[in-house]
């Protein structure tokens, strides 16, 4: 074999390798400084089947899954119904974790008028606090410069830039924010800023948050079936002090996200039963 | 008007409410529905459409006049009614159906599907392999409890 020969065959083994790859031709498995990005790709759905995990199918905190844990190890609610004990874990984490570290505003927002939700009026889409911890699919496309995050919910999509940018300084704010990532590690990091004021998370965070909010979410993959997100939440406005919460998805790559073609405004439903 | 087959409020619901909420997930679910009642229909299906955010039907039920009263009912989106092996065609046109859910706080005449009781008795219970997965997992870690325990 010739030098040259002997040069071109690792070139020539690695594009082999890389068009047996599983992931799209454009899609990355490095970074830009050739340390190899976790795989997150693929679609992701709702919890696995446990107690634990289906707390934490909208969100929850480690105080409320501290708390659930205790109820299920407990032989005393052995027999007791998993949606009583999920309740209590819920009304725990409200009162122990959510509540003190609301501001006086923040509180004054909590609860939402759940007849004043804005999805449910208007079929308006969520916000990036909201939406990050949205129940159901999320499909992660990773690419070098940019991560897709696409949810089933509202069929949103948000991109986060790897690219080393930072937020424009004249970036206007939105529902979705402006998001930027990196890798550490095994972990996807995504910060989103310039994010408009809207509605936290559902069942956790049951108040509003600022234009000041900002969302530090870190992407791993444990095990090839789970994917699990904590997330730093920081809102001068609403919170005391930042507070985190975590989200975990199942893998399930049979899935696919559809249209979101049948919301129907309840205002719109409202104005006509009012016209007849 | 008193529907006919409109059967009963049942009060608090089961260990499902857990899994309710999630399900409404695009709006909120306690701004919509009450999740402390059941109600039963029992009617003819008129359509079925299997879509995204939620799937809906519309059942025809006839009250004690026979006058008939079209009632929504909304389901979990199309794509987790697929996890659960539905299809556009689980539901038919024409089916006789007793359906519960819970109804809509401002007493339309819309419910959040929980159950189906087919024509020939058949059942489909929304979430039903979910909450028995979870049932599953919490006599495994009974038992892990216990055989960890010391004897007494």
């Amino acid at each position: 074999m010739t030098r040259f020969a002997m040069r071109l065959l690792p070139v020539l083994l690695a594009l082999g390798l890389s068009a047996c790859g599983s992931r799209p031709p454009e899609a990355a498995s490095t970074t830009a400084n050739a340390v190899p990005a976790p795989d997150l790709a693929g679609m992701w759905s709702d919890p696995p089947r446990t107690a634990l995990d289906q707390f934490c199918f909208m969100a929850c905190t480690e105080t409320g899954l501290k708390h659930l844990a205790a109820l299920l190890d407990d032989p005393a609610n052995d027999a007791k119904p998993y949606g009583d004990l999920s309740r209590d874990a819920l009304q725990h984490q409200t009162d122990d974790y959510m509540r003190p570290h609301m501001t006086e505003a923040g509180l004054a927002t909590w609860p939402l008028d759940p007849f004043a939700d804005r999805g449910y009026l208007y079929c308006e889409p969520w916000g990036v606090v909201r939406q990050a911890f949205a129940p159901h699919q999320l499909e992660i496309k990773q690419y070098a410069d940019h991560v897709d995050l696409h949810y089933g919910e509202w069929d949103a999509h948000r991109t986060v830039h790897l690219d080393g940018r930072s937020a424009p300084s004249d970036q206007a704010h939105t529902p979705l924010g402006y998001s930027i990532g990196h890798y550490e590690g095994d972990t996807l990091v995504v910060e989103t800023t310039r994010v408009t004021e809207g509605d936290g998370t559902l069942q956790v965070w049951d108040g509003r948050h600022s234009d000041q909010v900002t969302l530090i979410e870190r992407y791993r993959r444990p095990t090839p079936e789970r994917l699990e997100l904590t997330a730093t939440l920081t809102d001068p406005w609403a919170l005391r002090e930042p507070i985190e919460l975590k989200k975990v998805w199942r893998f399930a790559p049979d899935q696919e996200i559809g249209p979101y073609d049948s919301c129907e405004p309840a205002a719109a439903q409202a104005s006509e039963g009012k016209a007849k | 008007m008193k529907p006919k087959h409109l059967v009963s409020f049942v009060g608090a619901v089961i260990a499902a409410a857990a899994l309710a909420a999630p399900a409404a997930a695009h709006h909120s679910f306690a701004a919509v529905f009450d999740g402390s009642k059941t109600v039963t229909l029992d009617g003819t299906v008129k359509e079925f459409r299997f879509v995204n955010p939620h799937a809906l039907a519309t059942i025809d039920v006839a009250d004690d006049k026979g006058v008939v009263q079209q009632w929504t009912v909304e389901f979990d989106g199309r794509l987790n009614l697929t996890n659960f092996g539905w299809t556009d065609a689980t539901i038919r046109p024409g089916e006789r159906v007793k359906i519960s859910g819970n109804p809509e706080r401002t007493g339309a005449p819309r419910i959040f599907f929980s159950k189906i009781v087919r024509a020939d008795g058949t059942e489909l219970v929304r979430g039903g392999d979910r909450l028995n997965a979870i049932e599953e997992d919490r006599r495994l870690r009974a038992a892990q409890r216990a055989a960890a325990s010391p004897a007494k």
